[in-house]
This record gives C-alpha cells, sequence and structure tokens, in this order.
C-alpha cells in the first residue's frame, strides 16, 4: 500500500491515519501502475525537472472530454520546460483498449495510466474527472483541483492549473493551491 | 417558447444562497437536497429511484438541482418532462462553479451526483457524494425522519 510520506509519519501516532488522503504540502511515494498499453510506468523514473501533473481523467465523461484539447495543449506547452503529464483513468468501465482507443481519437500523447481497483483515485482522494495533481520535481504537491475555471473552454477566467505550474518552474508559492470544480464522479469498484 | 417551458418544466434558478432558503422553508419535514446533471451518466440512473422514494414517502421533501449551464437547459427540460417527478426541479443560476458548491456545503467536493439530508430542523445529517444505492439514500433520510 502506498501513502504519502507525512501520511506514513502520522501512521505512527495513529492508524486513523493510513486512509488520510495525499493533501497539499504532502510529498508522494512515487508509485508504478500500467499504462494503457499494457507497459509499466515508475513515477520515480520519470525525470521532471519543472514537475509532474497528474490528471484523473475518463473517456467517457463529457466534461473530462471537454478539456481534451486543453489537456493535448498543455503536453506541448510545458514539455519543454521540464514538465511531465501523465493521465490516470480509475473508472471500472473504461478498460486498457478503450483508453488506448480514446487517447489516439483525441491526440492524447502524454501516458495514460489504468488505475485498476481505483488504488490511486483512493490515495489521492480524487472523486471527480478531470481533477489535477501538480507536484514540484521533489514530489511535493503543490496544487489539486480544476484546470480551469470553465468547462467549455470559451470563457475561461481563471487557468487554476497553469498558473499553478507556472508558479511551481518560477520557484514560487501557488497562488491557490486548492480549487473545485464540477465533474464526473469517478466509477469505483464496489467497496 | 423557451420561457413558457422552463416555467412549466423547472422550478426556477437558484444561486447557493437560494438553495438554502429553499431548504429553510421547508422545515419541518426531512429534505433531501439532489445535485445533478444531463451529462452525469450514475446521476440519470438515480433520478428515477428519487421519483420512487418521493412518491413512496410522501412525508419526505425532495428538491432537486441541476448544475446543467445554460446550454444544458434543452436537455433537463427534456429529461425532467420525462421523468415526471413529484419534487421540484431547479437549475443553478449561471455563476462561478466553486462559489456555487462552497455556498452551498464546503465539504462537497462538486462530485455529481450529490444528496444532501436535513433533519425536521434544517440540520444536515448526511452528505451523500458519487454513486449510492437506494438503500444508502433511504438510510440517509430514514436517520433524517426517525
Amino acid at each position: 500500500m502506498r501513502v504519502p510520506i507525512t501520511a506514513l509519519a502520522a501512521l505512527a501516532l495513529t492508524s486513523a491515519a493510513a486512509a488520510a488522503p495525499i493533501r497539499v504540502g504532502d510529498t508522494l511515494t512515487p508509485f508504478t501502475l500500467k499504462d494503457a498499453s499494457g507497459k509499466q510506468v515508475s513515477l520515480a523514473s520519470i525525470k521532471a525537472s519543472g514537475g509532474v501533473v497528474l490528471i484523473f481523467m475518463a473517456t467517457r465523461c463529457p466534461v473530462s472530454n471537454a478539456y481534451n484539447q486543453r489537456m493535448a495543449a498543455l503536453t506541448q506547452d510545458y514539455a519543454g520546460k521540464g514538465v511531465t503529464v501523465i493521465g490516470i483513468n480509475s473508472n471500472r468501465q473504461e478498460d486498457a483498449a478503450e483508453i488506448v482507443q480514446h487517447a489516439k481519437e483525441h491526440g492524447l500523447s502524454f501516458p495514460i495510466l489504468k488505475d485498476t481497483g481505483n488504488v490511486e483515485a483512493d490515495a489521492f482522494g480524487a472523486q471527480v474527472t478531470p481533477e489535477a495533481f501538480v507536484f514540484d520535481p521533489s514530489w511535493k504537491l503543490r496544487y489539486h483541483g480544476r484546470i480551469d475555471d470553465n468547462q467549455r473552454g470559451d470563457n475561461i477566467h481563471s487557468q487554476d492549473l497553469r498558473a499553478a505550474i507556472d508558479a511551481v518552474l518560477a520557484g514560487q508559492a501557488v497562488p491557490v493551491p486548492e480549487t473545485k470544480a464540477f465533474g464526473c464522479t469517478i466509477k469505483r469498484v464496489a467497496p | 417558447m423557451t420561457g413558457l417551458l422552463l416555467a412549466a418544466v423547472l422550478a426556477g434558478e437558484l444561486d447557493a444562497a437560494g438553495v438554502h432558503r429553499a431548504v429553510e422553508a421547508r422545515r419541518g419535514r426531512p429534505v433531501l437536497l439532489s445535485f445533478w446533471a444531463t451529462w452525469c451518466e450514475p446521476c440519470l440512473e438515480e433520478f428515477p429511484v428519487l421519483v420512487e422514494l418521493a412518491r413512496q414517502h410522501p412525508e419526505w421533501s425532495l428538491l432537486s438541482v441541476s448544475i446543467d449551464d445554460a446550454e444544458g437547459r434543452a436537455a433537463v427540460e427534456s429529461f425532467v418532462t420525462k421523468q415526471r417527478p413529484p419534487f421540484p426541479v431547479f437549475l443553478k443560476r449561471p455563476g462561478a462553479d466553486e462559489a456555487f458548491i462552497d455556498g452551498v456545503d464546503r465539504d462537497w467536493s462538486g462530485v455529481v451526483p450529490a444528496l444532501i439530508a436535513f433533519d425536521r430542523a434544517g440540520r444536515r445529517l448526511a452528505l451523500l457524494a458519487g454513486e449510492h444505492t437506494r438503500g444508502e439514500i433511504e438510510s440517509a433520510l430514514s436517520r433524517a425522519d426517525p
């Protein structure tokens, strides 16, 4: 079982802490998951000098799909700055073959990991798709929340995810480290 | 024409303060507040369950709020027309999503479907965020109406 390092420390004090999802300021213990093509991807092996963006996403969620182009653009825009974007699909009804096909159809070139049994969704406390987490190069969680403030993309006032990445790249505090947005519920396996 | 349909099918638009006023106006009865969207598959599966529960338990007051944006209004009207719920269905008033989510309940992540159960005194008893079974919903309301 993987838990944030800070949660591990807390585990010594109380067993209840083991179930606590990662929070802004916590440090992630990098995990390994298979990507949609079946290849093992170890986060520890990623050399991302500018940090890592993890986005819980879906193939069938209209809200997540509304962000496909924006996720693809984000990946391109920040690749040259050392930022790695990784998708995670935790939905029980969306299998690897569907994820591969969906990525191909929508030009999503970043790796998308299949979170079987929603283990990582639980560890992250992720609830909706899309939902983003920004880690700095030392795997400290610096931002958690929405990509921006407009699902349809035609009236965006706040580029929250880009602002967070820019702050990490600049070595500054993230202006708004936690945000909320409507999204599709992550379809978990029965407990 | 759209206005006439809205008046006939939907109860109006609510911001977060309006949601609280609507719950307050139902004080004296257990209240189940439902948030959903037409783009949310589990919400569309849950809605008929709420319709059934409302018919079986007229002592409970149900209140439904669609978070669809303006472009989704026609889809909301169409769905509600087919479902014929015995409870009012509102639309979220256009405005910032995060302000609405936090204004309704700071513990709510924004996931839909979401249900909030209140007892007769208007105290929040349960927040059911995400998919829940009919049994879990009934259990939450039973606690509100012991």
